[in-house]
């Protein structure tokens, strides 16, 4: 009897305890906030941000702003600074986030999401991280400046040589610009090290070099400025959908570079984090990336299915062998690249286009060159060399946009641009 | 006094007043479309087109303005060129709150986020300079967000109150009017405030309405207009030059010079300091937001501020559309004829000794007066804003109005996005527009869609 009487006891006391606790609640519940850090524009952001909530009005989202270089510092704070999800557009990132534990695994249903688009893996073989999106690399162009110049719209990475676009190309720094690593990177895969460096040294020996990318590029071409502009699609495909009096190229060798979404290993919201990542995922999700002010290209296949003829299609691309670049191969490497293009390319810049000029001028008047042409064309690093990891562990770090102090193999690849700068115009003071 | 003589009188001021020209003819409009601040563009980047005729390098400035512009700002410490967020802010980027340079929209429902709407906040009284007095615990503006660590001040909620106002051909239209209600409150009560939702006005042209002398405003202010229609200047004072100035900014106009709107905005809107206004938008009693780190000493560097100023200096306004079609002419017509040219005044001019050269002694066509007039009570949001009342907003320029829809997806009017229609737009005007909202009340459908004409070709 008496155990009967506290288990009634125990039962009234629990039902009133839940009585009292639901009356502290407000009348509506507050949405629970979900942290995302991502480098993604404002326009992708409010989009995605208003979706999301209206799909799902128990959740809020809090957007922390970081570019990449700026992610790696907050989220290897203290439980990852309440950062939920990582969202955002650099391979690079992830996979140093990843290898320093800052995710757990995907636990969603990812049907109808290939694991690959032509060499690029678009899952993590560990199921860390997954795409969302992918993008492009080619050419902006300004038909109207290119016609003015008697020069066809370029189709391929060599075309950009030509010496009547001296100073109508338009190439981001990749030192200086997020996407321009990849973008440099894929010529160095499709024509081989040696040979894609020399088409990157005279094509930047016709180039102005950008600091900024984004809508500088197609500002740029759309106003004539250049004929060319070398650049990731979606910032391009943006502005010819809204308008922009340029076309955009995808070449003959391309490829994609995805952006992925994450989940923190130390989200205390998980279920909130993967309702997210599921809804980004989505079809209706994938199809807002589409939208004209962003432009982005899904990961899931069907919903090209209602996208405009002329959208891009990289799955078709793919299985026709134009998206051969192979990220993972390419990926540790980037830094390097991107130095490199910095300290022998970008240094000196000026003087490396006047001797391209000298040398397209004598190549014109059928005086060819061989031996400044190899000069101008060399570079002071082998793949092997950029391939080794005590290498690689140096530029690690160094993700587009940071200002670092200058280290031992970039001061002797300065030293090397000055001895190739001084003997070429010792060569054409010889002539 | 009789339609017809109001129409006299509205057309002899407007040829009489000394520094603004009579009102253009069509073909003057045609001709003005070759000038520099207009842009032919008509597609959806029709707000965000610099002046024509810029060198490369006022091309660069005007590109690095857009990137700040359409730039989100990234909370401190951080390596970036935008750092210091918040650390109590409305949105993350200009843009976010004028997207593709337009207007904002209201939300749809209560259980819609502010996304391009503040509320502004205020307790009687004015400060030392005349402004709105701050709410003691909320300040001016509320800001819904903080950085993490610095808890937001609160949530905004709009609900929708409708009403039904029948034209005088029996149709009816269903007009909507915003309810405010406040929650998840961080800060103590807010007890006694006035508030006002502003919906992220468009940011082109502003150089123009910069350029106007103050003394064409304070001419044309007391002379006298049809129809009971009076007209004033909002005297404000100016954070750029720290003096009284004409207000011709805002919905109350109470920001008088571009540089002043700028710094405003950015400490209001996203907590970014700047030279103008350097210390952080934390009251005393908001411990968490002033022990939070800033992104420098200003966050909004001088040279960043000039690359904004500059680019809102060079923003084009789009040219006109379809000017000859038969129905924008007769809604033009019509547009003066009820009198709304009297306040949307279709021409002005900018001072001759104007400082910036390219917009020195200029005509433009901005439809507005930039003075403050009385609108009713219906439109009133019974906040004062220093010598604007309760019920006086100033004149909003029209030019673009047309391109909203195809440029925002959505259409959004008046100084909180309630009317969805320029016919709700126009409903909505009492006050000293009364006459004239009757008059187009009692309108034809055919007439009414003339209207709507000419207005979709500004």
């Amino acid at each position: 009897m008496n155990i009967l009487i506290n288990v009634i006891r125990r039962r009234f006391l629990q039902a009133a305890a839940l009585v009292l606790a639901s009356a502290a609640l407000p009348a509506s519940a507050e949405p629970q906030t979900l942290t995302v850090m991502t480098s993604y524009p404002a326009e992708v952001t409010a989009r995605i941000e208003a979706a999301f909530e209206k799909a799902h009005p128990d959740y809020r989202v809090q957007i922390i702003w970081r570019m990449p270089q700026d992610a790696l510092p907050y989220l290897q704070q203290p439980k990852q600074g309440g950062v939920d999800v990582y969202w955002s557009p650099s391979p690079r990132t992830f996979n140093q986030l990843k290898t320093e534990g800052a995710f757990r695994k995907l636990d969603l249903d990812l049907t109808g999401l290939p694991e690959t688009i032509g060499k690029t893996r678009l899952r993590d073989a560990e199921n860390y991280l997954t795409a969302t999106e992918m993008a492009g690399f080619g050419f902006a162009i300004n038909t109207e400046k290119l016609m003015a110049i008697g020069v066809a719209p370029p189709k391929t990475w060599r075309d950009l040589t030509n010496p009547k676009l001296a100073g109508k190309i338009a190439v981001p720094n990749p030192a200086r610009v997020g996407f321009a690593p990849v973008l440099v990177d894929i010529p160095l895969q499709g024509y081989g090290w040696d040979a894609g460096w020399a088409l990157w040294s005279e094509i930047s020996g016709n180039a102005e070099l950008l600091e900024q990318g984004g809508s500088f590029i197609s500002d740029k071409v759309g106003t004539g400025q250049v004929a060319v502009g070398l650049s990731i699609d979606f910032f391009i495909a943006s502005a010819i959908a809204n308008g922009a009096p340029i076309h955009f190229v995808y070449p003959d060798r391309g490829g994609i570079n995805p952006a992925h979404i994450a989940i923190t290993a130390s989200t205390e919201k998980l279920l909130a984090a993967k309702t997210f990542t599921a809804f980004v995922l989505s079809a209706s999700g994938q199809a807002l990336l589409t939208h004209a002010d962003i432009r982005k290209l899904p990961v899931r296949p069907s919903v090209y299915e209602s996208l405009a003829a002329d959208y891009y299609r990289p799955f078709v691309a793919a299985t026709q062998c134009e998206l051969d670049y192979d990220n993972d191969r390419g990926r540790n490497r980037l830094g390097i690249i991107s130095s490199l293009f910095d300290h022998h390319l970008a240094y000196r810049h000026q003087e490396q286009k006047a001797l391209w000029k000298k040398l397209h001028a004598l190549e014109a008047a059928g005086k060819t060159q061989p031996q400044l042409r190899t000069l101008l064309t060399s570079v002071p690093l082998t793949e092997t060399e950029a391939a080794s990891a005590e290498l690689q562990k140096q530029f690690r770090d160094r993700l587009e946009g940071a200002k670092l102090e200058l280290r031992a193999p970039e001061l002797i690849w300065r030293e090397a641009t000055d001895k190739r700068i001084a003997a070429a115009q010792k060569l054409l003071e010889a002539l | 006094m009789t339609f017809r003589s109001a129409i006299f009188i509205t057309a002899f001021l407007l040829v009489s007043y000394s520094s603004v020209d009579a009102y253009a003819s069509t073909d003057d409009l045609q001709h003005k479309i070759n000038a520099n601040h207009i842009t032919n563009n008509q597609t959806r980047e029709a707000y965000a087109q610099p002046f024509a005729g810029l060198s490369d390098a006022e091309l660069e400035q005007f590109f690095r303005g857009r990137n700040l512009f359409r730039q989100s700002w990234v909370i401190a410490p951080a390596r970036d060129t935008a750092v210091g967020l918040g650390p109590l802010y409305n949105r993350i980027a200009c843009v976010s709150c004028h997207p593709k340079n337009g207007r904002g929209r209201a939300p749809e429902d209560e259980n819609e986020r502010m996304q391009s709407v503040l509320v502004r906040l205020s307790v009687a009284g004015k400060t030392k300079h005349g402004n709105p007095k701050p709410h003691p615990h909320y300040g001016n503006q509320l800001n819904e967000e903080g950085i993490p660590g610095v808890p937001g001040e609160g949530r905004a909620q709009v609900q929708w109150e409708y009403q039904t106002v029948t034209f005088a051909d029996g149709t009816k239209i269903s007009l909507r009017k915003p309810q405010l209600t406040f929650s998840e409150l961080n800060y103590g009560a807010l007890e006694s405030v006035q508030t006002s939702a502003r919906i992220g006005p468009v940011v082109f042209g502003l150089g123009l309405l910069d350029a106007v002398s103050e003394q064409d405003l304070l001419t044309l202010a007391p002379q006298s207009k049809p129809d009971g229609v009076s007209g004033k200047v909002n005297r404000v004072w100016d954070s750029a030059s720290q003096q009284y100035k004409t207000g011709r900014f805002g919905a109350k106009a109470n920001a008088a010079s571009l540089r002043g709107q700028i710094v405003e905005a950015m400490l209001g809107d996203l907590g970014i300091t700047s030279s103008l206004l350097p210390k952080e938008n934390c009251l005393p009693h908001q411990h968490q937001c002033l022990a939070a780190p800033n992104g420098g000493s200003p966050e909004l560097k001088d040279n960043q501020l000039a690359d904004l100023e500059f680019y809102f200096r060079r923003l084009a306004v789009p040219a006109r559309r379809k000017i000859n079609n038969t129905q924008v002419k007769e809604g033009e017509t019509l547009f003066a004829d009820l009198g709304c040219a009297v306040c949307h005044r279709p021409e002005m001019r900018t001072a001759k000794n104007y400082p910036h050269k390219h917009l020195a002694d200029m005509r433009f066509h901005p439809y507005t007066d930039l003075l403050l007039h009385d609108m009713g009570a219906g439109l009133a949001d019974n906040r004062p804003d220093f010598q604007a009342t309760g019920s006086e907003w100033r004149t909003p320029p029209l030019w673009g109005i047309g391109l909203t829809e195809l440029i925002n997806e959505y259409q959004s009017y008046l100084h909180d996005g309630r009317a969805q229609s320029f016919a709700e737009a126009i409903l909505w005007h009492g006050g000293e527009a009364e006459k004239s909202r009757e008059l187009y009340r009692n309108l034809p459908k055919a007439k009414r869609k003339a209207i709507d004409q000419f207005l979709l070709s500004l």
